[in-house]
């Protein structure tokens, strides 16, 4: 496969699971491309003009881009801090409103400093990497960490609160949930991973401008967890590589395939109300492999015994 | 568990309360809802609250658990103000409360229901918790046994792992019950626990309220239409008419009040 798709993809499912976490505690949050945007104008910024940070000339030491992604994931988190407590004081779909409203303030503010190359955007940001295969390599151990910190949360007292707050805000209360703060922290924890998903996109795109963090990338990013089912961490990864991949896989049938990526994204709730991935998909398949797996060793020994 | 105190079944002598509502008015829009209540829990009783539909049980317990804000009046816990509380801070306290349309965490399993009622009693770190240590570990070991040990208690031990979207209704209340026990309440809220049970059931049910009360040292407050079973069962009651108090006092007392046999039978003319 193409490594440059394959990072796509992989930035697409880091992003997924950004909107996943608001959307874990029935918090429709829209802000994602937001702080994606302030991941991606942090690093492009730090990259191209302070020389610590831009290493010689067209590439730049890895240490710098860690660094890059932290301060990113940090500011985002600091920013969603700050306005969490009052935004998330909105419920369902004035929330969603309220978070675009966000993105487009941010996407405004980018286009106008003076220091953010307005429309054009910031051009030549040095490269950590040689190619594409080495961000996607990059890429794919920052999605295994964060799958991996996503599965363990579902498992601990927050995770269950989060849940807990998603099918029932007022009863989580009644058992002694402080349902605002988990619902900022799932907030804080979005924002930060968007940041620096940004960050480390910057880079890959090797140029950044204001259009990135657009309306159009919170509907997009809302697609991957909607697609993929937002009851586990597994069905945003899956949605944000497939909804990533197929309009590219779908180049072929040229201008159709927007009509087809359109119908694959209608369909999908249709025919999937839950998303693709539901726990009880999954325990389904891991019986099945078990049940694969025990006839499979029987014909082994059946064969060995005689 | 086992280690729970006893307790005197009603108390002899007049203990100070441990909740008491004062002149409590609850007004939507031109409802008067409640109309200046006023009761007292004592610590370690079962309080029955009773009273035809409308008659404003179910907003008294909203009330009290900071569901909805009350007009005017006031709620003490301990003999302090509960005003400005939030549901949650109420829990910290030691209120807990089930409700009349069971609201259950419908995509959790069984036993992950009372695990997040065990909430206060699992703070841990948040990156000490992700990174998930040996001590972690354990303590989420030991949420889930005393989990199952709330679920025994109510007898649903076995139905431990499946999701509570597929239980039962019966099973849906005592589920809610063990709930509200696992954040180990003071002062447990009722709200009609026995709708929709046949009289076998209601009488495992009072057993049950007994059981619990003792072994976890509890006060209850409970709503329940069938009037012989709370005759049976508490130790006080009050009822409620048009969001009156129209009466306070021991089953006897109130099976005797005029106007509780005029509320519940009509006036004779």
């Amino acid at each position: 496969m193409d490594a440059a798709l394959l990072e796509q993809m992989l930035l697409g499912a880091l992003l997924a699971l950004s909107v996943y976490l608001p959307l874990r505690c029935g918090q429709l949050s829209l802000a994602t491309p937001g702080f994606y945007a302030i991941g991606g104008t942090v690093a492009a910024l730090l990259s191209t003009r302070i020389p610590a940070f831009a290493g010689t000339g067209a590439s730049s030491p890895l240490p710098a881009l860690l660094l890059e992604m932290a301060l990113a994931g940090l500011l985002a988190g600091l920013l969603a801090l700050a306005i969490g407590g009052t935004v998330l004081r909105l419920r369902g779909i004035y929330l969603a409103i309220a978070t675009i409203a966000l993105v487009e303030i941010l996407r405004v503010i980018t286009l106008n400093l003076p220091f953010t190359g307005g429309a054009l955007g910031i051009f030549g940001i040095p490269q950590p990497f040689a190619g594409a295969s080495g961000y996607a390599g990059f890429t794919l151990v920052l999605l295994a960490v964060v799958c991996w910190l996503c599965s363990r949360l579902e498992q601990l007292r927050l995770g269950r609160a989060m849940a807990a707050i998603r099918d029932d805000e007022l009863a989580a209360s009644c058992v002694g949930i402080d349902t605002a703060a988990v619902k900022l922290n799932a907030f804080v924890l979005s924002a930060l991973l968007a940041g620096l998903t940004g960050a480390l996109a910057a880079h890959f795109l090797n140029s950044w401008n204001a259009k990135l963090g657009s309306f159009d990338a919170s509907i997009t990013t809302l697609a991957f967890v909607v697609f993929g089912g937002s009851r586990t961490w597994l069905g945003p990864v899956i949605g944000g590589l497939l909804l990533t991949a197929l309009p590219e896989l779908l180049r072929p049938v040229g201008d159709l395939r927007l009509i087809v990526f359109g119908l694959v994204i209608l369909l999908g709730p249709v025919l999937f109300p839950q998303g693709l991935i539901t726990p009880q998909r999954l325990q389904g398949l891991g019986q099945w492999v078990a049940a694969l797996g025990q006839q499979l060793r029987v014909r082994i020994s059946g064969v060995r015994r005689p | 568990m086992s280690a729970a105190p006893l307790l005197k079944a009603a108390p002899l002598v007049e203990a100070s309360p441990l909740l008491e509502v004062e002149g409590l008015c609850c007004r939507f829009g031109g409802l008067l809802a409640l109309n200046n209540v006023s009761l007292a829990v004592r610590p370690g009783e079962i309080f029955g609250l009773i009273g035809p539909n409308g008659a404003g049980k179910t907003t008294l317990f909203n009330a009290i658990t900071a569901l909805t804000p009350a007009s005017s009046g006031r709620v003490l816990w301990r003999g302090q103000p509960l005003a400005g509380s939030r549901p949650d801070q109420l829990s910290r306290l030691g209120l807990a409360r089930t409700f009349q349309n069971l609201r259950l965490f419908d995509s959790l399993s069984v036993q992950a229901n009372v695990v997040v009622g065990l909430h206060r009693f699992a703070a841990s770190p948040l990156l000490a918790a992700l990174l998930g240590g040996a001590a972690v570990r354990r303590r989420q070991r030991q949420l889930e046994q005393r989990a199952l040990e709330l679920l025994a208690l109510v007898g649903l031990e076995d139905q431990a792992h499946l999701p509570a979207a597929g239980l039962p209704y019966g099973e849906r209340r005592r589920l809610e019950l063990a709930r509200a026990l696992a954040t180990e309440p003071r002062l447990l809220l009722l709200d009609e626990p026995a709708a929709g049970m046949n009289p076998a059931e209601k009488n495992d049910l009072c057993d049950l309220i007994r059981t619990i009360r003792e072994r976890f040292d509890l006060t209850v407050m409970i709503i329940e239409h069938h009037v012989p079973l709370m005759m049976r069962l508490c130790d006080r009651l009050a009822v409620l008419n048009f969001g009156e108090r129209i009466a306070l006092g021991t089953p006897t007392e109130v099976r005797q009040d005029p106007g509780v046999i005029e509320a519940y039978l009509g006036s004779a003319r």
